[in-house]
């Protein structure tokens, strides 16, 4: 070993040291930058043991909707001294925790604004009491990952039966300390027979929908422009019905097919009547064709699902009795 | 190895050892009468969860954030969770036991003067565990 | 010591080198790197306690992240690591051999530190370092807790691979003439904390998988819903943890041991002593695990044989106590720097191990569990002890790694506020448990007292966010334009007491 000092005795230069330190610096400021800029995702899901817990949910699967669409404005309140917590109003005063009244069919759009300090997140559910037994899509954040003072968000719930819901926060506890709402659902309107798809009846019917387009692009249709003979021709069936329907593009842009209940809510296809979709859509000259079972009776319509088209006239109606 | 006599070291040995062993007897002696629960106590069912405490006598009265008691009287009470780990605590009796889900775990105390304390949670449960807090009211005895 | 090299090294050349002068330096560099990362977290958490409300911390989201990363941090990525790198550096030289017994596992080993920090960093989970279920199963969000649960898998791993390494290299790699009773006690704590190492961490392994299965639904060992019992969980992982704070304390004490002797210029006491003392901890360490368990609802039996299995550790530690003293006493004591560091640290290291005993006692238990009490109690541990042993060998290490020594005046400054520090922070915060302040909370009410208590805690903190400062200017300047050190004795301590491989008798 070394006993001659009188000769510098290096493991490395400053210099490269000095790089070294830089390009560990960097590596930090690199995860930092990944860290923050996905700050809420790293703590965003809930166990996957919790959905499980959850358990068999009768009421998982949303309903369609079929019939109007309200929506309900609704922000988290809480008292000066955090004991009494509600939506919109505290006890004693008007609006508050309002009670939402819909029939079946019907959706509801919730505009959810946290206005109090603390953190809340919303849900609507069937349990007369807790947490848990969200219907899936009414969420809005959740109790891991809460909407802070301020902070803002949507969901929507389809009526699927009658009876009574809640809307709840379902931070534990809150609905405890009150807030919670309920949702009174009544029977579907309209209509002779109740909001319920009839079983098949074992008759089918064939469509053909092709899509069409002006030579200036302003105007689209299904097989004939509008004045012409065939124009968007209403398409009536029986619930229980078997339908067939063939779409082919008779046009040079891109088209996909779908009925739905709101002519405007391209997203919403119901009774699995899509044909291709707006993100992988039928190019020009592509054909398909989809066969689904007519639903419970109402008023429905056919459109073309790239968003927009339907409102330049891509939309025709689609009824079931 | 060691030329030098090391009678200081088994001296100091000889006395830290009878030191724990005082400080053993003393915890095992106080940790038994601590821990007899009196067989007039009147029992409370102290629920925790995230992240609210709430409670109820035996009568059927339900309290949420509030424990109302009475001067001179022993309680035990019964301490339940309903989803993860919390701990009931009334520091300034020294009443402290956890609320485990799935188990039910006692702990007395007997309060001696009328007036208000806090109840807190001692074990670390999310979110809101820092706020997780109560009042326990001592009162007179309604007569 | 120094390696003796003409030229210097191109750092991918250190980096990927597997000899345990490289691997040791690779150690201390990320050891420190996260020393100074956990301790920013700390100022954080120091900072938004100093008044009730929100000071600097938005929400209590992102304040229980922090104080679960600044425990996972500095334990798992500082005191360990740190002392790995001591032991790497030491431990074949000690045993007068030319490598560690597996020199491409222990890269191997050293290596798996970064991935797993950067996991747990990353991910940033919020269920404190203990990960205590059912929080950590039905209510911890991931894919935070998932990354911590892994990057700790990884790291306890490493931690293995090195407890291997140090075994084989002190018992079967020591030089034939060396017999076991010769081995430095440096050495042997090295012996000491990597046999409980084999034994502890296995367990933790496990819960840790078990963990995991339960958060994905597939088992239910810890989740009442599915059947199982979240104390199994506690008792687990107490079974490692008690018996790792040895682990974490021993190779400190055992660094104490290489400086106090040769900065009192005396020979250790008694090295038979500190061999006992050294393997009676090591065994009576794990028979005491639930003493962190007594409000769970265990019954009077378990508490009082959990009681008497503390205590009775507590005469092992007493004997390093009295072994220091007893060295010191009549020596010819050179109060530098890393003597400054030792001996402070032993002050501290009785003032961490009598707190200990009132939380020992079961009924004291009561009052002072999970309130600040032992928060205060075990940082005198890890900043008190560890942290200042493995501070005060540092800066004794720095002259025979660099070849260059640090600025004294700058380390004593350091010492000083240091010490302070700790003293205003951790003895307040005793006090302040008695006053029934919780563990774990973003905000307090606004007691009088709570709030001066908290408030002489972050000055405390703050002073010691100034030293380490001080300290990181210190390491980084000197290492490149210190004066050029002595290596045979750089502390001009004469020339009997420098590193003893030249001797014959390496233990005095």
């Amino acid at each position: 070993m070394s006993h001659d000092n009188s000769q510098t005795v290096y493991r490395t230069t400053p210099a490269r040291t000095g790089k070294m330190m830089v390009i560990m610096l960097g590596i930090c400021i690199a995860g930092g930058a990944i860290f923050f800029s996905m700050w809420d995702y790293w703590i965003s899901e809930p166990a996957p043991v919790v959905a499980m817990m959850a358990g068999s949910d009768d009421h998982a699967a949303p309903a369609a909707q079929t019939g109007q669409t309200l929506t309900q404005d609704l922000s988290f309140i809480e008292s000066s001294d955090f004991r009494t917590l509600a939506f919109n109003a505290l006890p004693g005063e008007p609006d508050n925790n309002p009670t939402v009244n819909m029939n079946v069919g019907d959706k509801v759009i919730f505009n959810l604004i946290n206005d109090g300090k603390s953190f809340h997140s919303f849900g609507v559910t069937k349990d007369a009491e807790g947490f848990g037994g969200i219907i899936p899509g009414s969420e809005v954040a959740s109790a891991s990952n809460p909407l802070k003072p301020g902070e803002s968000g949507s969901s929507e719930f389809v009526a699927g039966e009658e009876g009574t819901y809640y809307y709840i926060c379902t931070v534990p506890g809150h609905r405890d300390q009150g807030m919670v709402g309920e949702i009174i659902i009544g029977p579907a309107q309209g209509g002779v027979s109740p909001g319920v798809a009839a079983a098949p009846t074992g008759v089918s019917h064939d469509f053909t929908l092709d899509f069409v387009e002006s030579a200036d692009f302003r105007t689209l249709a299904f097989n004939a422009l509008p004045g012409e003979d065939g124009h968007n021709p209403d398409v009536k069936v029986n619930s229980g019905d078997e339908v067939t329907i063939t779409a082919n593009n008779l046009g040079k842009s891109f088209h996909s097919f779908g009925v739905v209940s709101n002519p405007e809510d391209f997203n919403n296809v119901i009774m699995d009547s899509a044909i291709a979709a707006a993100t992988n859509p039928l190019k020009p000259g592509e054909g398909g064709s989809v066969t689904f079972t007519a639903g419970a009776p109402g008023t429905y319509y056919y459109i073309c699902t790239v968003p927009g088209h339907a409102l330049q006239g891509m939309q025709g109606s689609f009824i079931i009795e | 190895m060691s030329g030098h006599s090391n009678w200081p070291e088994w001296i100091y040995i000889g006395v830290v050892i009878a030191l724990m062993v005082w400080v053993g007897a003393e915890a095992w002696e106080a940790e038994r009468l601590v821990e007899h629960v009196p067989a007039d106590a009147e029992t409370i069912i102290v629920t925790g969860q995230q992240w609210f405490w709430s409670f109820e006598h035996e009568d059927g009265t339900k309290e949420i954030g509030e424990l109302h008691v009475e001067v001179g009287k022993a309680y035990k009470f019964e301490i339940i969770s309903k989803d993860v780990n919390h701990a009931f605590n009334i520091h300034d009796y020294v009443v402290l036991m956890d609320a485990i889900p799935g188990r039910v775990n006692t702990v007395w105390f007997a309060p001696t003067e009328v007036g208000t304390h806090d109840i807190q949670c001692r074990e670390y449960c999310g979110l809101i565990h820092y706020n997780m807090r109560g009042t326990l009211i001592v009162e007179d005895p309604s007569t | 010591m120094v390696l003796e090299l003409q030229k210097p090294r191109p750092i991918w050349q250190i980096m990927f080198s597997s000899h345990h002068t490289d691997v040791g330096l690779l150690y201390l560099i990320t050891s420190l790197a996260f020393l100074f990362l956990g301790g920013a977290l700390a100022l954080a958490i120091r900072a938004e306690l100093f008044l009730p409300g929100a000071q600097i911390i938005g929400d209590a989201m992102t304040f229980n992240r922090i104080f679960t990363v600044h425990g996972t941090t500095l334990i798992f990525l500082f005191i360990i690591p740190f002392a790995s790198a001591v032991g790497n550096y030491y431990v074949p030289i000690m045993v007068r051999y030319k490598d560690m017994a597996y020199p491409k596992l222990n890269a191997i080993a050293f290596w798996m530190i970064p991935p797993g920090g950067a996991l747990i960093w990353l991910g940033f989970a919020d269920f404190t370092w203990y990960a205590t279920p059912p929080y950590s199963i039905i209510s911890a969000p991931g894919p935070a807790a998932d990354m911590w649960i892994f990057g700790l898998k990884i790291l306890g791993i490493s931690s293995v691979l090195g407890a291997i390494n140090f075994i084989v290299t002190i018992l079967k790699c020591k030089h034939p003439d060396m017999s076991i009773g010769q081995v430095p006690l440096l050495a042997w704590s090295f012996l000491s904390s990597s046999l409980i190492i084999l034994v502890a961490i296995p367990t933790f392994a496990a819960a840790l998988l078990m963990l995991l299965t339960d958060r994905l639904g597939v088992s239910g060992f810890f989740n009442p819903a599915m059947g199982g019992d979240p104390i199994a969980y506690a008792h687990l992982f107490w079974f490692t943890f008690h018996p790792e704070v040895y682990v974490l304390v021993i190779p400190a004490i055992g660094m104490m041991y290489e400086i106090i002797p040769r900065f009192s210029r005396k020979p250790i006491y008694s090295y038979n002593s500190g061999i006992f003392a050294f393997v009676l901890l090591s065994i009576v360490g794990f028979s005491s695990w639930a003493h962190h368990m007594y409000a769970t609802g265990m019954s009077f039996t378990e508490k009082t044989v959990f009681m008497v299995g503390t205590l009775a550790a507590v005469p092992a530690s007493a004997m390093h106590v009295f072994n220091f003293i007893a060295t010191m006493w009549n020596g010819r004591i050179k109060f530098l720097t890393p003597m400054m560091w030792s001996v402070g640290g032993i002050a501290l290291f009785f003032s961490a191990g009598a707190g200990g005993v009132a939380n020992a006692a079961m009924p004291l238990d009561f009052t002072t569990h999970d309130t600040y009490w032992v928060v205060g109690h075990f940082h005198l541990f890890v900043m008190g002890t560890i942290a200042f042993g493995s501070i005060g060998f540092l800066y004794y290490m720095f002259p025979y790694v660099t070849g260059r020594m640090y600025n004294e005046t700058m380390g004593k400054v350091h010492f000083v506020m240091s010490f302070i520090g700790t003293v205003l922070v951790f003895f307040t915060q005793h006090v302040l448990g008695l006053y029934g302040m919780p563990r774990r909370i973003f905000d307090y009410p606004p007691i009088p007292e709570w709030i001066a208590m908290n408030q002489i805690a972050t000055v405390g903190a703050m002073i010691i966010g100034v030293s380490m400062a001080i300290f990181l200017i210190n390491m980084i300047y000197s290492s490149a334009k210190g004066k050029l050190a002595n290596t045979d004795d750089p502390f001009d301590l004469g020339g009997k007491y420098y590193y003893p491989f030249e001797a014959k008798n390496p233990s005095h």
